[in-house]
């Protein structure tokens, strides 16, 4: 097993033993652990209190059950089996659970949270959709401050500002590092397949920053030791909500269809803006919100989400673009009319896949995505 | 030389086997679909009606929802590109191809030298599919096949949701318990699914000429209330059930050519 073999598949391995990793992480430094719901969270505070932040983003293939008494047929399936984990007990190594309502299915996902699972405290953060005022990055510090308050009871300390400073430059530096890994691994598409890229991305979601950080650099400096190479397929760019199903990133390498960059909620908005440095942390934090740009979440007047998915998409040389639609996610759905209209009049073509965490039949993605192959 | 395609769909078989690219020399439907016999008794019956040999045959390209589970083929090929290359066969000026199949609900968009540009297909829901329809009829007591021509004689048609197959099943209980002609509810079921599916295709867009296929083009009901929701005149070729393996034939005439 080659050095960069050997990298990806201890990320791998977290990315799919998630539940091991925390653990690990537990049991080695008998600490805290905090899960951070979609789609944002100030994640450096909770590792600015000594405590490791945790992805939790649903899972694939979980049988809705009791979930079913907390929220309508028509809420989407991340929502879904997010609480059904919790109500059955998977997430019960969290301390606490910071969920942002940031649209009225998590707003929903909070509320039923707090009411239903009392062993994990639910931590409410509303982020202010006038994000460009300076009325809503003062609102959004205020929300800081209490989301930092509540932390410090689950860790049982203040949390300094020297140490968020700290864990801003730590996730500041992981957000680089993996900017340059999809970058890297765009052009290394016979080196890193669809299957890789997305299990690298989603281990950062089960470990310390500074620990992921460390082992993309190492895989960065192995891919920067390769020229470049030429995909005999087609590449592709994604957008959506999220899309880590292992079965549909095969289906897509089955069609050679190799993913060269994306604008997916769960993969680089996650670490697409920095956040700058302010007179105080918070305000530093808080600034990010109103520094993003192209997320469905984030109220954008100018709607240039469609522009900036087809610019990256002519910039990583794809033909296409790949729009997996969270399946009853409202938020993303009102998107998809201006997207692909944005990505047809950049002379692109566009395909839109329906992603539902809860089924398991993938036969109709099949043939969409087959289907896009050979259109292209 | 001969190629065949075959088109394994959810609720029947097709068939089509090709000379030289060009002449069809035999078609074969069976009303059974991937999963059961259809398969491969429409295979035997498409080379007894030809008087050939499956080792005539070129190349074989399978195609529809069963087409990734069938052995023996050159290549599997969407149905979507084989619908487009079917019917673009048939009818050279297409430009929109609406295909409402057993349960699925597909519009294509072609280019003018009959390339798929775009397309759209419905989710995991049986609302104006064929399926919906073999529901109406059974709770009708008319067979599928008679439905298009039952509902030519209404006068009046019925407000029928085509939000849910199970809730428009409920309305058209109603209905009939109301006394309402089974020709208004008819006619009110081919609007509901016509609805639906104009608002599919209108994602994809509206180009002409519009082209309909699959089974449920054989109903004139559903494709004249089609025709209203999109205000188009709408083309039905005679081997409207067949283009997809139409399509499997020709590109496994193209494999074949490469």
């Amino acid at each position: 097993m080659t050095t960069i073999d050997k990298l990806i598949s201890e990320l791998e391995h977290i990315a799919e033993n998630p539940r091991y990793a925390v653990a690990d992480y537990l049991s080695k430094t008998g600490s805290k652990v905090v899960g951070v719901a979609p789609v944002y969270t100030p994640e450096e505070l909770v590792h600015a209190a000594g405590m490791l932040p945790v992805g939790i983003w649903g899972g694939q293939n979980v049988t809705l059950d009791l979930a079913k008494q907390y929220f309508p047929a028509f809420c989407n399936s991340v929502v879904f089996t997010c609480m059904e984990l919790a109500l059955k007990g998977t997430y019960n190594q969290l301390s606490a659970a910071i969920i942002p309502g940031m649209d009225d299915t998590l707003i929903c996902l909070g509320q039923n949270w707090k009411a239903a699972i009392k062993d994990i405290p639910f931590i409410t953060l509303v982020y202010p959709q006038n994000r460009k005022l300076s009325a809503g990055v003062k609102y959004l510090v205020s929300e800081l401050e209490n989301v930092k308050k509540e932390l410090e009871k689950v860790c049982g300390k203040e949390i300094s500002e020297e140490a968020i400073f700290n864990s801003i430059d730590i996730y500041n530096e992981h957000r680089k590092t993996m900017r340059e890994f999809v970058e890297l691994a765009a052009i290394h598409p016979n080196s890193i397949n669809n299957v890789q890229r997305s299990h690298i991305i989603k281990s950062a979601y089960f470990m310390l920053k500074e620990e992921h950080t460390q082992k993309v650099k190492l895989i960065n400096d192995e891919l920067k030791k390769l020229p470049e190479e030429k995909y005999e397929g087609h590449k592709i760019v994604t957008t959506g909500f999220i899309l880590d199903s292992k079965e549909i990133l095969e289906i897509m390498e089955s069609n050679a269809l190799r993913i060269v960059g994306d604008d997916i909620a769960h993969e680089t908005r996650q670490f697409r803006t920095d956040v700058p440095r302010k007179e105080n942390a918070l305000l530093s934090i808080a600034t990010q919100w109103s520094e993003i740009e192209g997320c469905s979440f984030a109220y954008d007047p100018f709607r240039i989400r469609g522009k900036m998915v087809a610019k990256l998409a002519k910039d990583r040389g794809a033909e296409g673009v790949v729009f997996a639609l969270l399946k009853f996610c409202d938020t993303e759905e009102y998107d998809a009319p201006i997207l692909l209209d944005d990505i047809h009049d950049a002379g692109l073509k566009a395909v839109t896949i329906e992603i539902d965490q809860e089924s398991g039949s993938i036969e109709q993605i099949r043939t969409r995505l087959q289907t896009f192959a050979e259109m292209l | 030389m001969y190629t065949m395609g075959l088109d394994f769909g959810s609720t029947a078989s097709k068939g089509v086997v090709l000379k030289d690219g060009k002449e069809i020399v035999c078609t074969a439907i069976i009303t059974s679909g991937t999963g059961t016999s259809g398969p491969e008794r429409v295979k035997e019956k498409l080379l007894k009606e030809s008087n050939l040999l499956e080792s005539d045959m070129e190349a074989v390209v399978v195609t529809g929802y069963g087409r990734m589970t069938y052995q023996g083929a050159k290549k599997q090929i969407s149905e979507l590109s084989c619908h487009a290359k079917g019917v673009h066969f048939l009818v050279p000026d297409v430009g929109t191809v609406i295909d409402i199949g057993g349960q699925d609900i597909k519009a294509l968009l072609l280019d003018k030298n009959g390339n798929l540009s775009n397309f759209v297909m419905n989710d995991k829901c049986a609302a104006g599919t064929g399926r919906f329809l073999d529901v109406m009829a059974g709770v009708l007591e008319t067979e599928v096949s008679m439905l298009g021509e039952i509902s030519m004689m209404s006068k009046a048609p019925v407000n029928i949701s085509s939000t849910c197959t199970v809730f428009a099943e409920s309305e058209v209980i109603s209905h009939l318990s109301a006394g309402v002609n089974k020709e208004d509810i008819i006619a009110g079921i081919h609007i509901s699914v016509a609805g639906r599916v104009a608002a599919l295709a209108k994602r994809v867009g509206i180009k002409d000429k519009v082209v309909m296929v699959g089974g449920v083009a054989k109903n004139i009901g559903v494709v004249k209330a089609m025709e209203d929701a999109l205000g188009k005149n709408i083309e039905v070729p005679k081997l409207a059930q067949l283009t997809g393996a139409l399509g499997a034939a020709l590109f496994a005439f193209e494999a074949l050519n490469k």
